[in-house]
């Protein structure tokens, strides 16, 4: 089945991110044990070859072979979705172990690797990564291509939840304020965190919620998403 | 054996698929013909899923996407040819062929059947086009399918690839196989294909076989060639015919040969040739296709003409 999955140039892809995004991981590995705020490069990484798993076939047309060879349009889905997972966990888990090993060879040792601030979000970390690539397999899929899928998944955490974050504190905007814990990335994000979030004096209070409800929103959207692209990719033409 | 029942398929306001019924049998090749936009391919690709629109296909008795190796079971060549860029003729096969538990040996083969043996590694952005159209046909051929469907496989072929994709369609019919192909080489159709489907603005215009086709939209018309033929042709104007001179012969149409033969041998006419001429396929074709009013034995000469400077662009 790793045919229908992903494409050449996303294995290509893959080799890339599995070195590329060391270097930053072994900073940040070094500096928080793994997770940094924002968009981890393994997640971005992933998240393309994610996106690629779906949005490349439509690109090149390719998806036309695939589903005469292969009719039955959720047993396609599955499988891809299934390779893609397995994919970034092992991708994660490995640079992780490797992260970890650069960091015995560094500093010959890695205080608190499985307790609670550095444990708990090193494993958010891993959770965040993979429910962020699912998000770019559902885009891929419901936008079918990869370039607006692209933009959606950059912009969507850097841009317009940041700005809608940024409104939220004009006091005139304040009816924002309570969105904000709902924004599915922001919200993602609180998965991989070691202390919670401090948004400067004066800032209003966004009553976040915990890591792992503010998880199950982000996972939420990711489900929705999913869910969404897959429906219409049946009811679709191809 | 195909069955296709109540294929219905719009696109907002235009119909391309208007209540379509037909079945393709086994064993010989039937042609799929319509003139450009009458939905052909829209047909093909709602007959194998890839559309969703209204009725309901069956390929020996099964929906397309319910088979579970469809590649061994149906080939398909449908009108566009996307490939990936970054990977080769071959492995694009080997990719279909894993799905389908199809063997690496068979990608080789088929490769090698269709005459793309030697540029098998090379990646297929770039070939030409009829390259890319007999990678196609391996394609459709990978797991040896019952059935065919192919959507103007010819497109693109150079003379010699025609011949022999005649040839091996007419092959895998005499097999046993049931061959549903579409095209605009009526010369080429009129060749292989015994039965045929013709369809215009995506409703049946006929579906029978193609001898029926042509008698049914054509007029026959009988040829008289003799030294003297003046009187002649009064007569058999007399007699509600028309009548059309073609360098030293005349075109009768609208009565039968037997008849012409009387009328000439009642006003003494000296005959050379007495013959029937059998309208081919393209008349046929012009006439059922075009606007219903114009058949083509109304304006013989004015058809004939496209018919022959076709066969000679084919000849080049
Ligand atoms: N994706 C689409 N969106 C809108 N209309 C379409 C689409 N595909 C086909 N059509 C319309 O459906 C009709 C049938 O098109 P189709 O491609 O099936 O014709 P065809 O018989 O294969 O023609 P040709 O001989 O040129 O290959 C046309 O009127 C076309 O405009
Ligand atoms: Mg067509």
């Amino acid at each position: 089945m790793g045919l229908l999955v992903t494409t050449g140039v996303a294995v290509l892809l893959g080799v890339a991110a599995r070195n590329e995004p060391l270097d930053a991981e072994i900073l940040t590995t070094a500096v928080n044990g793994g997770a940094s705020f924002g968009l981890p490069f393994l997640a971005v990484f992933m998240a393309i070859i994610g996106i690629f798993a779906c949005g490349h076939e439509y690109r090149h047309g390719t998806i036309q072979p695939t589903l005469t060879s292969l009719p039955q349009r959720s047993r396609l889905i599955l499988a891809k979705l299934i390779v893609v997972t397995v994919t970034t966990v092992v991708v994660t888990a490995l640079s992780m172990a490797i992260n970890t090993a650069v960091v015995y060879i560094v500093w010959g040792e890695a205080p608190g690797l499985f307790e609670d601030p550095i444990g708990t979000a090193l494993a958010g970390y891993a959770i965040y990564t993979l429910i962020y690539v699912l998000v770019g397999f559902g885009l891929g899929l419901l936008f079918r291509g990869v370039p607006s899928a692209l933009v959606v998944i950059f912009l969507m955490p850097l841009i317009i939840e940041s700005i809608i974050m940024g409104l939220a504190f004009i006091p005139a905007l304040d009816w924002l304020v309570p969105v904000v814990k709902f924004l599915p990335f922001t919200a993602g994000s609180r998965l991989m965190e070691i202390v919670p979030p401090d948004f400067g004096p004066g800032s209003p209070d966004f009553d976040l919620f915990s890591r792992w409800t503010s998880g199950g929103i982000f996972a939420l959207f990711a489900a929705v998403i999913l869910t969404t692209a897959w429906i219409l990719f049946k009811k679709r033409d191809a | 054996m195909i069955t296709a029942k109540g294929l219905y398929k719009r696109y907002r306001k235009t119909v391309a698929v208007d209540h379509l019924s037909f079945d393709v049998r086994p064993g010989v090749v039937t042609g799929f013909l319509g003139p450009n936009g009458s939905g052909k391919s829209t047909t093909m690709r709602l007959m194998l899923g890839l559309d969703h629109g209204e009725g309901e296909t069956l390929f020996d008795g099964k929906q397309f996407g319910t088979i579970r190796r469809p590649m061994n079971e149906v080939g398909a060549l449908l009108e566009a040819k996307p490939f990936h860029p970054t990977r080769s003729a071959r492995n694009h096969l080997r990719m279909l062929a894993a799905g389908n538990r199809i063997a690496d040996k068979r990608v080789d083969e088929v490769m090698e059947f269709v005459g793309l043996g030697d540029v098998r590694r090379k990646k297929p952005k770039g070939y030409s086009l009829g390259m890319a159209q007999r990678l196609g046909l391996a394609q459709a051929l990978l797991g040896d399918p019952q059935t065919l469907l192919l959507d103007e496989p010819t497109n693109g072929l150079d003379p010699h690839g025609i011949h022999w994709m005649r040839d091996v369609l007419k092959t895998l019919a005499s097999e046993g196989r049931t061959i549903f192909v579409s095209s605009h080489l009526l010369s080429e159709m009129q060749l292989m294909a015994d039965e045929l489907v013709v369809i215009g603005r995506g409703t049946m215009i006929f579906n029978g076989d193609v001898d029926t086709f042509v008698r049914e939209f054509t007029q026959s018309q009988v040829v008289v060639r003799g030294p003297e033929t003046a009187g002649l042709t009064e007569a058999l104007k007399a007699e509600g015919a028309e009548v059309v001179s073609e360098d030293d012969a005349l075109v009768v149409s609208g009565l039968e040969i037997g008849k012409v033969g009387h009328v000439a041998f009642t006003v003494g006419a000296e005959l050379h040739e007495l013959s029937t001429r059998r309208a081919s396929l393209e008349e046929a074709f012009m006439s059922a296709t075009g606007s219903s009013e114009e058949f083509v034995a109304k304006e013989p000469v004015r058809a004939a003409e496209p018919a022959t400077a076709a066969a000679e662009g084919e000849a080049l």
